[in-house]
């Protein structure tokens, strides 16, 4: 990693010849955010209002979570990305790749309504905000399946043998779904055998890398039932798709996604007042309604029919997700992948 | 003369700084990182053992290699007779050019929309399933998705244009008089064909075969969307290495394996050809 960092960083003057100089006064801030309806709603919901209080422009560098985290490490020294969404799990990696800057929580008014939980620390340094929570549920064709599934054993049900989808470790659900499954299942983390010899028998149609890849299966009818997004769960529900979600008795695995300052970025105050307006009440309703994530803030008020469609359901709040230690899930992301790809995909 | 050659050597070096900037730095430092341990930072070979010396890797060399064979050899013979219809049998100029833009119209759009195009098609509930039972042929639904025979259906159609240009652009050279004379000699049309046309048109079967297969060897979309996770090929490897691990020494490994085992195919194809000629 060293080596190539160095490596890049040596050959890359070429292109710093043509960056731009800092100005005081940014023309543009450069944001990564997802793709698809998450891309779509970031840009509405945050960046115009940004733009019009501001008047600096939002280019967004669109792209999976992981995928921002590899660019950040690439552009380690100058970075292009001035700030950077990214999920739950690689927020923390990024974290440890040193690609992060000290978020200066007191010069945001809008970060007093954020929950405790959505403030993340390391040691001093605030180094990620939570920007919205969404969970991985279970999701079903209403045409093939009445009655919504009261349990995550309904996968292995033979009724839906071929049909069925669970996240890959590709996806950033992957591994942490595996760590979920195996808590549900009662087995320690220390041995997942059990686990992995249970997934070894799920007859699946399809492991998703992506959310989209996911939507398309239940589209099509290729997948009847499986571990899907509520955000892209719910998308389909609404665009009039014979599809159901549900939170089964053992409950969901959630995470959130997050909002970080690049390391090394000249716009650090144009980022931060991108921050305040993306906790504000406004924008986290504006997110809530548009893709039903739970707002990190405590100021939003939601209409009941956008509370039932948050991971948390009507009634529930932060407290009710079942949220993981990400350094835990991040120590086994490695030795995960590898037993998956040699166990359960053979 | 020399105001000439400060014009090549302008013209040359513009391409040569891209090619160095864009292509051999980032791959140098691909290779670099595969070189390094990801603990200490030294240098090692351990990146490469862990793949060279155990056998799962070997299975996913062996299925991305055998997937890069098949794709290559099904372009030819469905590319072969249609590179020959479009220059041969084709006589209406305009007919043969929008046989020529429906060929490559579409390389314009996203090998992820063609192949979500596939996902839909091959599904359970898809098209070709569908067909298939309407006539009677099955009588439960093929499993095309998540299967080798899927991938390989996605490759063999996004890249058969390649193959259709570039032996087209062969047959369109080859002499006439050539093919006059077997005919004159009394040779029949199919000794002529096989002793005097294909012959003259190997140069473009082993510049489209060679294209088709290291495109097809490195394909990551397509056997990624086809394969639903089900099937591993080296791509995809790599892919999750610098995706979702962020291993890039082992990923980095995993890549120069890919492009070294690519080169040796391609030269050991070369080399078999050349003894062909002879």
């Amino acid at each position: 990693m060293k080596y190539s960092t160095v490596l890049l960083t040596t050959s890359l003057p070429a292109i710093f010849v043509f960056a731009p100089l800092a100005a005081a006064q940014p023309q543009s801030l450069t944001v990564a955010w997802y793709g698809g309806n998450w891309g779509d709603a970031f840009q509405s919901c945050v960046a115009t209002p940004f733009t019009e209080a501001t008047g600096i422009a939002v280019v967004p560098d669109i792209g999976t979570s992981t995928t921002t985290l590899s660019k950040l490490q690439q552009q380690a020294g100058a970075p292009v990305i001035d700030v950077a969404y990214m999920d739950g799990g690689i927020s923390e990696l990024a974290e440890e790749a040193g690609v992060l800057a000290d978020i200066d929580i007191e010069s945001i008014p809008n970060a007093a309504n954020l929950a405790d939980a959505a403030t993340y620390r390391n040691g001093d340094k605030v180094y990620a905000v939570g920007n919205g929570y969404y969970s991985l549920g279970m999701t079903y064709n209403t045409d093939e399946i009445s009655e919504a599934p009261a349990s995550w054993d309904a996968l292995w049900d033979e009724h839906y043998a071929g049909a069925v989808t669970i996240p890959s470790p590709s996806n950033s659900a992957g591994i942490p779904f595996i760590f979920f499954l195996n808590q549900i299942m009662g087995d320690t983390p220390d041995d997942m055998s059990a686990t992995i010899e249970r997934l070894r028998e799920l007859d699946a149609a399809l492991f998703f890398d992506s959310s989209g890849a996911a939507s398309n299966a239940f589209q099509s009818g290729e997948v009847i039932l499986g571990a899907h997004f509520n955000v892209g769960a719910w998308a389909l529900i609404d665009s009039g798709l014979p599809i159901g979600f549900t939170v089964p008795e053992e409950g969901v695995w959630a995470t959130d996604a997050r909002l970080h300052i690049v390391e090394g970025t000249q716009n650090g105050d144009a980022a931060l007042q991108f921050i305040d307006t993306a906790l504000g009440a406004e924008a986290g309703l504006c997110l809530a309604e548009r893709l039903y994530v739970g707002p990190a803030v405590t100021n939003v008020d939601l209409t009941e029919e956008v509370s039932r469609k948050l991971p948390w359901g009507e009634t529930g709040s932060i407290d009710d997700l079942m949220l993981f230690d990400w350094n835990e899930v991040n120590a086994r992301r490695s030795d995960l992948t590898e037993t998956w790809n040699r166990e359960v995909v053979r | 003369m020399t105001a000439s050659r400060s014009v090549i050597l302008g013209l040359v070096a513009l391409p040569l700084v891209y090619f160095t900037a864009f292509f051999l730095v980032p791959l140098m430092t691909v290779f670099v990182a595969s070189l390094t341990d990801a603990q200490q930072g030294g240098m090692t070979f351990s990146n490469y053992a862990r793949i060279l010396l155990d056998e799962y890797h070997w299975s996913v060399i062996a299925v991305t290699f055998r997937l890069g064979i098949l794709t290559t050899l099904i372009c030819i013979v469905l590319g072969y007779p249609l590179a020959w219809y479009l220059v041969r049998i084709v006589k209406w100029r305009t007919w043969r050019r929008i046989c020529v833009i429906l060929l490559v119209l579409p390389l314009f759009t996203s090998n992820i929309v063609r192949s979500f195009g596939w996902m839909v098609l091959l599904g359970r509930n898809g098209l070709v399933n569908e067909t298939l039972q309407a006539g009677g042929l099955i009588e439960r639904p093929i499993r095309f998705l998540g299967t080798e025979t899927g991938i390989l259906i996605g490759l063999v159609y996004i890249l058969l244009p390649f193959v259709v240009l570039t032996i087209g652009n062969a047959l369109a050279k080859v002499d006439h008089s050539l093919e006059q004379a077997s005919a004159d000699l009394g040779a029949s049309s199919a000794s002529t064909f096989w002793h005097v046309t294909f012959p003259l048109s190997i140069p473009g079967v082993v510049s489209g075969s060679i294209i088709v297969f290291a495109l097809a060897v490195s394909a990551y979309v397509t056997p990624a969307l086809l394969s639903g996770g089900r099937v591993t090929v080296l791509a995809v490897l790599v892919f999750q290495q610098y995706s979702s691990v962020f291993n890039f020494h082992y990923g980095g490994a995993l890549a120069i394996t890919l492009l070294v085992f690519t080169l040796l195919m391609i030269a050991i194809a070369s080399l078999v050809s050349r003894l062909g000629a002879r």
